[in-house]
């Protein structure tokens, strides 16, 4: 967005115009040391935890430890230019930044600036980034689906509207892949989705954004950026700042979707912090209180209720719920679950989904680990058609992945046991789907209900992706108004399921796979 | 600075309650004031950091220097300070020393900034406004800064207000 010089000077003639000049009262201290992005400021004895503080130079800072001598302070952004004496001033507020409508679509670092380079971000609406997390009053069970568009997640691992569902996995094993495919499968939902990227390089971030745009998926998401060479302080705060920008959408009685990538990242910018500011180290040096950092944020992922909309919009959202869902991810190293912060964020969230990199480099992606992947929630959120269907897709996998291991020795197999390994070789391959293709409703009960009646026992197993691709084809050409009526409904009762029988015969009939 | 405050204290609190019982805090406040000026003192800071410079030479050379000017109490405190080699924080224990001492008196210190000199009346009224709104006796030190332009600037400890144009220059710049 370019002004004019005219246009400018008619902005700040306004400004001048709606300037009430008052005399202001405030608590100031002085700079006594510069360290490493941390600021000791002698004074301010009126100090809040977390409030904002100012620095001459239009530089802020966040107030984190108060001791009875001084103030450690943490710079959000550059600290340079500060220097021991200069007059710290307290601002009275806690950490806010923009939240609405107009950010959808925009990329924004982890204080609500844009940084995309289409100029300022036009609402006037601010929200505290730390806010506490909906009482239990306030709350509703999670009982609706978030599509993420994959097969092996949706039919197994099922994601509910208000879920906690963690992504874990060492790097290079698609976590991310998972989450821009989630966004992309939102598109004409209506959820808002939130990306917030956490101590990533630059160019992860644009090529993150490209695809998105690329798939029309930026219309309904916001990216919050704290890159890799941004302050720790910043990497900190993001993900309450992306939170804040959710909740916005899920107290209006919308729903969202956060994407935290990753958390591993935040608590290692909370350590460096915290190890800076002189506080305790504990196991693998984190302070004593990373667990509560992570739960205090995921807690913030909720389904509200319709009467705690409506008093929260002042009675302007009647009848609807709101919801926030998070998908944060974590980053293993060599596939260490048991490390502290995976611990922590297994404990807090409602499930995982386990990425692992043997399973991506044998090709079966996304890598999801079926065996150790769970949604303690999702259950109850399924639509009737995935629920039926991929309950059958998980005791295959599971019984499969059994004999496999002990198969191997085997050298004749009893009949039973030979047809349970190939109905899991082939549902194994059914499971893979390529990147940025994400499926609907329908199109994944075509497929499951394929593997369920046994279509693809008879298949070569390099063939079954081939089979599934021209059956998904011939579908959409053939059963268009199927597929819409099992989107719509979610049913999946017998009338529907005697038509996709029968359309799975008449193709198989056709023969062109 | 803030860990010097921390050593300090003690010191401070231990001073300020003697000088209580025995009811001489004025005193108490001269002789601080005086030794924490001598310990500024370029020459003297040389010898008490001076390793060279042994416990008893430096309790010999500190008691002749001030020896007109403290009496016993003082003494045995400066002695005291030697013992334990935190001669260095005398300022700060001074400066703590007035802030319990003006703290018990129910008085604060304020500096009135102002971009020209004040006249007596305009003094007596920003005391009497300022007692108001701190319910506490006022201590005015005025002193003038052109750089305020026009206005004052107010300053209680932390608490600052700032009524002065160039202040509100800053916040107009800020909002623009």
């Amino acid at each position: 967005m370019q002004l004019n010089p005219s246009e400018i000077s008619d902005l700040i003639k306004k400004r001048i115009e709606n300037f009430d000049v008052n005399v202001e009262a405030h608590t100031e201290g002085t700079v006594v040391s510069v360290t490493d992005g941390i600021i000791r400021v002698h004074g301010l004895s009126q100090a809040m935890q977390g409030e904002m503080l100012e620095f001459p130079g239009n530089s802020y800072g966040m107030a984190l430890n108060l001791e009875r001598d001084s103030v450690g302070v943490v710079m959000l952004g550059a600290y340079q230019h500060i220097t021991e004496g200069d007059t710290v001033k307290c601002t009275g507020k806690i950490l806010e930044v923009p939240v609405g409508e107009a950010l959808l679509g925009r990329v924004v670092d982890a204080l609500g600036n844009a940084i995309d380079g289409k100029g300022e971000i036009d609402t006037d609406q601010m929200s505290p980034v730390e806010k506490i997390a909906p009482g239990v009053i306030a709350r509703k069970s999670v009982d609706q689906p978030i599509q993420l568009g994959l097969k092996s997640i949706d039919a197994m691992v099922p994601v509910g509207r208000g879920q906690r569902e963690l992504i874990i996995g060492d790097r290079q094993t698609g976590k991310t892949a998972i989450a821009i495919d989630a966004i992309i499968n939102q598109k004409g939902t209506g959820i808002k989705c939130i990306y917030v990227a956490i101590g990533q390089k630059r160019s992860s971030i644009s090529n993150v954004v490209r695809k998105l745009e690329e798939h029309g998926a930026m219309a309904h998401t916001i990216i919050v950026v704290a890159s890799a060479s941004e302050s720790a302080a910043l990497q900190f705060i993001a993900p309450y700042t992306g939170c804040s920008m959710g909740e916005y959408f899920r107290d209006k009685g919308e729903d969202a979707l956060i994407i935290y990538d990753d958390l591993t990242k935040q608590a290692w910018a909370y350590r460096q912090m915290s190890l800076l500011l002189r506080r305790p180290p504990g196991r693998e040096a984190y302070p004593g209180d990373v667990f509560y950092i992570h739960s205090r944020l995921l807690e913030r992922a909720s389904r509200i209720s319709v009467d705690e909309v409506e008093k929260i919009t002042g009675g302007k959202v009647k009848g609807k719920t709101g919801s926030l869902t998070a998908l944060p991810i974590i980053e293993t190293q060599g596939g260490d679950v048991s490390a502290f912060v995976p611990t922590n964020v297994i404990s807090i969230t409602d499930g995982q989904i386990f990425l692992e990199s043997d399973l991506f480099n044998s090709g079966i992606r996304p890598a999801v680990n079926a065996g150790l992947s769970v949604s303690r929630v999702g259950g109850a959120a399924q639509t009737k058609i995935i629920k039926k269907l991929g309950g059958g897709t998980r005791l295959d996998l599971a019984q499969y992945r059994e004999l496999a291991a002990f198969a191997q020795f085997a050298s004749d197999l009893d009949e039973s046991t030979r047809k349970q390994i190939e109905r899991g070789q082939r549902v194994t391959e059914l499971m893979k789907q390529n990147q940025y293709s994400p499926m609907s409703v329908a199109e994944m009960g075509v497929s499951l209900h394929a593997a369920n009646e046994g279509f693809l026992d008879d298949l070569e197993v390099n063939k079954v992706l081939d089979f599934e691709a021209a059956l998904q084809s011939y579908m959409k050409s053939e059963h268009a108004d199927l597929l819409k009526s099992i989107n719509e409904t979610g049913d999946y009762s017998n009338e529907i399921k005697q038509a996709i029988q029968s359309a799975i015969e008449t193709f198989i009939k056709t023969n062109s796979w | 600075m803030s860990e010097l405050a921390t050593l300090a204290r003690p010191y401070a609190e231990a001073v300020f309650k003697r000088a209580k019982e025995l009811g001489n805090s004025q005193e108490w406040s001269d002789t601080l004031a005086f030794l924490s000026a001598i310990m500024q003192d370029e020459s003297l800071a040389a010898i008490v950091n001076n390793p060279r410079v042994g416990e008893d030479k430096l309790t010999a050379l500190l008691l002749d220097i001030c020896q007109d000017q403290i009496t016993g109490e003082a003494n045995n405190f400066l002695k005291l300070l030697i013992e334990n080699g935190r001669l260095k924080l005398l300022p700060q224990i001074a400066e703590l020393f007035e802030n319990y001492k003006a703290d018990d008196e129910g008085y604060v210190d304020v500096d009135v900034i102002t971009a020209y000199a004040l006249t007596k009346a305009e003094e007596q009224s920003f005391a009497t406004s300022l007692k108001k709104k701190l319910n506490k006796e006022i201590n005015i030190h005025a002193s003038v800064d052109k750089a305020l332009i026009g206005g004052f600037l107010v300053k209680a400890g932390d608490s600052v207000i700032d009524g002065s144009i160039s202040g509100q220059l800053q916040q107009l710049a800020k909002r623009i």
